[in-house]
């Protein structure tokens, strides 16, 4: 009986997912993934977590939790860095050693440590290790993952089309995972690939239908919106933001969705290299977008107490300022399960945005 | 002469539920500020029921807009027209009363907002994060835990003969500060004062932080009540500051002026139920559902038996049963 290997479905899963999955399964190994997060995986995260981590870190042990029955092994590397001179934060560093002494009677972890900050040679040594779990062959193991590398290109591919991680990642359900299917040259009607797209054109119709209660007359706003993976595309964590703005006639723009080279050139102008990974890639974006002038607005979606965004934020929202007009707002989630906070902020800053392109195009000042 | 037409605004808020009467040229007929009191269904129904004695059920009612945390539940109930968040109904209504605004300071029951105009638009804004410290919320907490009616916990800060350093970024550590202070044999003026600075300072140091504040600024909301905030205010920015004369039911001043924007515009008949719906039993009934294990916590609004609306699940399971849909 092939080895179930379970994948929380948390953190860094919206990044890496494919390549984990088809790198384990080209071993042998059966993947098991938890369930989507919802009330039960937050609140036995919430309940065996440290007060102090933050929501995301909470509801990945919810997630732990979740597949400890289930599975021989968990699948929890320890991420320590993924790019080049950077960190990604401490806790996601340590969430192994978390998970082991906060969660009892688990199965074996594979924390294996991912660390490219000094080179990306590393990677090699990692994949070796995480591949010595399942097979002696150090071939078969560096084939698996260049397979598993190619398939994780072909989705890094799709999302810089313009395609949420979410929607490819939900349009796989059950044993029907195969990732072949993404190409990027995806049919636009099947794989809804319009939705979002930053050069779509407002006035077309297939695109108009997926903004059910849009209003007519109205246009598409290409909105860019800022946030780490496991916020912005878990539906449970974020209070399902993107069907809201997608309700309000929004087109999403993320970081994902970016170029890194172009990041790396626009994030180049600070004075000394981010320490943080996702600090570079939320200021490279932010600048790139600026300059690209395409967009009517940013949102910042920040989880309560995250130190990488605690500044990485305000750097943001200080240079946006001093560059620009465009209408930027922060939006902080936790534990809240009560929606009217986050509706009211979203609605408000959407208004403000309508108002103010009517107000330049001097139609009405009030609706 | 033609029938008088009337629209009505209505705001659900945390602490208080407001309802506005205009008329046709937007002046102010009539105002209710009520408590809400945790029971936003009652606080609407005697709103309503004291509006009717005051002005009589006859009146034509040409439109309703609803806005304030319960915009939808109020929306639910008495069949509106135009549902609208605060910050827009709030932006609304500053300019109508004072068309040269340019900084609102609003400090409701639950959240505190800074909207900044120009040109008469609003340029942007800013909101409190996930909590609630420095609302008015906390305000009452604090009166009813010293004793003090709400109404002249601001005059007690104004006799303040000597300033009192109160933490103001937590609620938690600002109670805790103030009985560390009270122990320690500071006078209740002082220790008020203290809090009315330390919130002020919260409420800069978060919201308006990089914001520029310029002339004319209007607070409003129901702490502009509080003649000690106000003073705090005036000496923090070294600025006057205006005070609308609507100021605590500014928001639903707002909806009613956007309801009557609507429904000029595209014309058509109101969806208000009328007055008479007071005499309705309106019941919330909350279950949690066990479809799956997101065990959403599904709120069903029920008036004589019959479903009026339902919402809270994920899935649409139960609000998809409903005409009444209720979407962001």
């Amino acid at each position: 009986m092939a080895i179930k290997v379970g994948i929380p479905r948390g953190l860094f899963y919206y990044r890496y997912y494919p390549l984990w999955k088809t790198f384990l399964e080209e071993l042998g190994a059966d993947v098991v993934l938890s369930d989507h997060t919802n009330k039960r995986i937050l609140d036995e995260g919430v309940k065996s977590c440290v007060d102090e981590a933050c929501l995301p870190v909470k509801v990945f042990h919810g997630h732990v939790l979740n597949l400890k029955d289930r599975v021989d092994y968990l699948f929890i590397p320890r991420l320590t860095s993924i790019s080049k001179d950077e960190y990604i934060c401490p806790k996601i560093g340590g969430i192994p050693d978390m998970v082991k002494n906060t969660i009892k009677g688990l199965p074996q972890i594979i924390d294996t440590e991912i660390n490219v900050r000094r080179s990306h040679k590393n990677m090699w040594k990692a994949v070796m290790e995480i591949g010595s779990y399942f097979s002696d062959n150090k071939f078969q193991i560096r084939k698996a993952y260049n397979k598993a590398q190619k398939v994780q290109d072909m989705y890094d591919g799709a999302v810089r089309k313009g395609r949420l991680p979410s929607d490819i990642l939900n349009s796989f359900q059950g044993d029907n995972t195969n990732f072949s299917l993404i190409r990027m040259d995806e049919n636009p009607d099947r794989m809804d690939v319009s939705l979002n797209r930053a050069d779509v054109n407002p006035n077309r119709n297939d695109v108009r239908a997926n903004h059910g209660s849009m209003q007519r007359g109205q246009s598409l706003l290409n909105i860019l919106v800022i946030g780490h993976p496991y916020n912005l595309y878990d539906s449970y964590i974020n209070m399902d933001l993107v069907k809201k703005l997608r309700n309000n006639g929004v087109n999403l723009i993320t970081v994902d969705m970016q170029d890194e080279s172009t990041i790396n050139k626009k994030a180049s102008f600070l004075n000394k290299p981010m320490f943080w990974n996702f600090g570079r890639l939320a200021i490279g974006t932010a600048m790139h977008m600026l300059e690209k002038g395409n967009i009517d607005g940013i949102i910042y979606l920040m989880s309560f107490g995250c130190g990488v965004d605690s500044f990485v934020c305000d750097l943001t929202e200080k240079r946006v300022k001093r560059m620009s007009t465009i209408p930027f707002i922060v939006l902080t989630i936790d534990e809240h399960s009560g929606e009217a906070g986050m509706n009211t902020r979203v609605e408000a800053f959407i208004d403000m945005i309508r108002w103010r392109k009517k107000d330049e195009s001097n139609i009405s000042a009030l609706r | 002469m033609r029938e008088q037409q009337y629209y009505l605004g209505i705001d659900v808020g945390s602490v208080s539920t407001n309802l506005v009467l205009i008329d046709d040229s937007e002046q102010i007929v009539d105002k209710i500020y009520l408590r809400t009191e945790g029971q936003p269904i009652n606080a609407l129904r005697n709103g309503l029921k004291d509006m009717a004695s005051r002005v009589g059920e006859g009146i034509k009612i040409k439109g309703v807009g609803t806005t304030g945390s319960g915009r939808q539940l109020a929306s639910v109930i008495v069949g509106a027209d135009c549902v609208k968040n605060e910050i827009t109904a709030h932006a609304v209504a500053a300019q109508k009363l004072i068309p040269d605004v340019r900084t609102i300071l609003e400090i409701g029951g639950q959240d505190s907002k800074i909207i900044i105009l120009r040109n008469g638009v609003v340029y942007d804004f800013a909101m409190n994060t996930v909590c609630a410290a420095g609302t008015g919320s906390f305000l009452d907490r604090q009166a009813s835990r010293l004793s003090i009616p709400i109404s002249e916990f601001g005059q007690y800060a104004l006799r303040a003969k000597s300033t009192v350093r109160i933490a103001g970024r937590c609620a938690v550590f600002a109670e805790s500060d103030m009985i560390h202070k009270q122990q320690t044999g500071h006078s209740l003026e002082d220790i008020i004062n203290g809090l009315c600075e330390a919130l002020v300072r919260n409420y800069l140091n978060n919201l308006a932080k990089g914001k520029d504040i310029q002339d004319v600024v209007v607070f409003q909301g129901g702490v502009a009540a509080n003649v000690g905030i106000v003073a705090a205010f005036e000496r923090a920015l070294n600025k006057k500051i205006v005070i609308p004369k609507y100021f605590d039911v500014m928001g639903a001043y707002g909806a009613a002026l956007l309801a009557r924007e609507k429904m000029q515009k595209e014309g058509g008949n109101t969806n208000f139920y009328g007055f008479n719906i007071t005499e309705n039993e309106y019941k919330a009934k909350s279950i949690e559902c066990q479809g799956c294990s997101n065990s959403c916590e599904v709120i069903e609004i029920l008036s004589n038996n019959s479903v009026l609306a339902r919402w809270g699940d994920k899935c649409g399971k139960w609000s998809e049963q409903i005409s009444h849909a209720v979407n962001v």
